[in-house]
């Protein structure tokens, strides 16, 4: 029994640098620059949601109408291993940077539309009555408190997304998961390397939650209690 | 110097306003009274074209804008327009996310294109004004509703309108904070300030009016100095109305 525990926390110990190096070299910045594109694709997407041109309107709810309506896995094997076939060959990080950052700007547009449409009607028509234009009124008075309501929202899109990176396991990147699981298919200790890599997942989210947390605290200066 | 001819507005086939005539000299206050939905409100929104009249013609000063019916003035004609004009609305409708001073910069910065020290000047001379000088750094909520409704007017007054519009502008405030409001309006009509103001304090508007407009169903029932319509009225829907007012509770 003792030279059982001994050998997994050999194991354990051995494991968690490869792992954590997995994840700080892939899943921290596959995450982050999926959700930094991401958003920006969201943030256009929920404009031209909210323009007045239709045509806009429709390639917006278009797009994220597809996205929404389909796994996000098949979204990344069509990239990966689909595009291939018409002559389109995306390196396996690209590959996936690319399928999350079109879900994250499919599920986000839906997040900064509801927030911009949740600040009251009064705020622009007081933005409107001292002279501003449209998208001052927008920049400088709508976006700001927007910003604020769609920010747990948004945390936790980034937390999904984080968790979400996993995926690319299938698409051949050697991320935190696929990291655990080639070392599980050596040493063979499956209930151990898959808590440890879940282990290092809490470890992130937790980070991010507590950066959302800091940030929402900053807003708090001039919300209404 | 304020012009409007036959202003009408429909909401689809519901006629809100039906024909509005008035005319407001500079430096007068104008009174509206009425009761709900006689189209008060939707008059001084007109005004301001937060909401286009479906026709007439509006005119301040020397621009003037006609609408008819599909044919929306270009939204560079709006704005233009619009910054002459500023408006006090019942809810304040403060930007939550500014201070007090910066409410009442922001347009001067960001509109006007005045630099910040000269729109800060300004801003601090007009929160003074109002009697709010102290509360620069504050933000809406640490306000009371009177004092957030003040800083609401100094806004309003910061782009040097030529008019500026009350949107029943102390109903939304507990009784005893009304008087700070009104007190306010008053300075600003003794200075000459030229005003239009929709509210159903009588006293006030019989003490500050130069005129008073009486509206019920979409049109002007009655006009004239306050002694004439609220003491004299000559209409029997204004007699009904102010009775109503009167009658205690």
């Amino acid at each position: 029994m003792n030279d059982r525990t001994a050998h997994l926390t050999d194991i354990f110990i051995d494991s968690f640098v490869p792992l954590l190096m997995a994840g700080i070299k892939f899943t921290i910045p596959l995450t982050i620059i999926s959700f930094i594109l991401g958003f920006v694709l969201a943030f256009l997407t929920a404009l031209a949601r909210l323009s007045r041109w239709s045509i806009l309107q429709r390639v917006a709810w278009f797009y994220v109408w597809i996205i929404r309506g389909t796994p996000l896995l098949v979204q990344l094997f069509i990239i990966f291993y689909g595009l291939p076939s018409i002559g389109v060959v995306i390196d396996a990080f690209t590959a996936a940077v690319i399928g999350f950052s079109i879900s994250v700007g499919a599920y986000g547009s839906e997040i900064i539309r509801a927030a911009i449409q949740s600040i009251a009607k009064g705020q622009w028509e007081a933005a409107y009555s001292v002279g501003m234009t449209r998208s001052q009124a927008l920049r400088r008075i709508v976006l700001p408190q927007a910003a604020r309501v769609s920010l747990p929202p948004l945390a936790n899109s980034f937390i999904s997304l984080l968790k979400d990176t996993s995926l690319a396991a299938t698409v051949t990147l050697t991320e935190l998961f696929q990291k655990g699981q080639q070392i599980t298919a050596v040493v063979y200790e499956p209930l151990l390397l898959y808590c440890e890599v879940a282990l290092i997942y809490l470890i992130f989210s937790t980070v991010l939650s507590a950066l959302q947390h800091q940030l929402e605290h900053r807003f708090d200066r001039y919300a209404a209690r | 110097m304020i012009e409007i001819n036959d202003l009408r507005l429909s909401f689809g086939s519901n006629e809100v306003l039906k024909g509005i005539d008035l005319s407001i000299e500079k430096g007068q206050v104008t009174v509206i009274i009425g009761p709900s939905g006689s189209g008060k409100t939707t008059l001084l929104r007109c005004i301001n074209l937060l909401e286009i009249p479906t026709e007439g013609a509006l005119r301040i000063g020397d621009s003037a804008l006609s609408f008819r019916e599909g044919a929306k003035p270009g939204r560079g004609d709006i704005l233009a327009f619009r910054r002459k004009t500023g408006m006090v609305f019942q809810s304040y409708n403060l930007f939550p996310h500014m201070t007090a001073l910066q409410n009442v910069m922001e347009a001067q910065v960001i509109v006007q294109k005045k630099s910040r020290a000269e729109a800060k000047a300004r801003s601090l001379e007009l929160l003074g004004k109002v009697g709010l000088a102290s509360k620069a750094d504050s933000y809406p909520h640490q306000l009371s509703g009177g004092q957030q409704q003040r800083v609401g007017i100094a806004r309003a007054m910061g782009i040097g309108p030529e008019l500026l519009l009350f949107d029943e502008p102390t109903s939304a405030l507990d009784p005893e904070l009304v008087g700070e409001v009104l007190k306010v309006i008053k300075e600003l009509a003794v200075e000459g300030m030229t005003m239009a103001i929709v509210t159903h304090e009588m006293k006030f508007a019989s003490q500050v009016a130069d005129r008073i407009v009486f509206m019920d169903e979409g049109i002007i029932m009655e006009q004239g100095s306050p002694n004439e319509v609220l003491n004299h009225p000559a209409q029997e829907r204004t007699r009904q109305f102010l009775s109503l007012l009167s009658e205690p509770v």
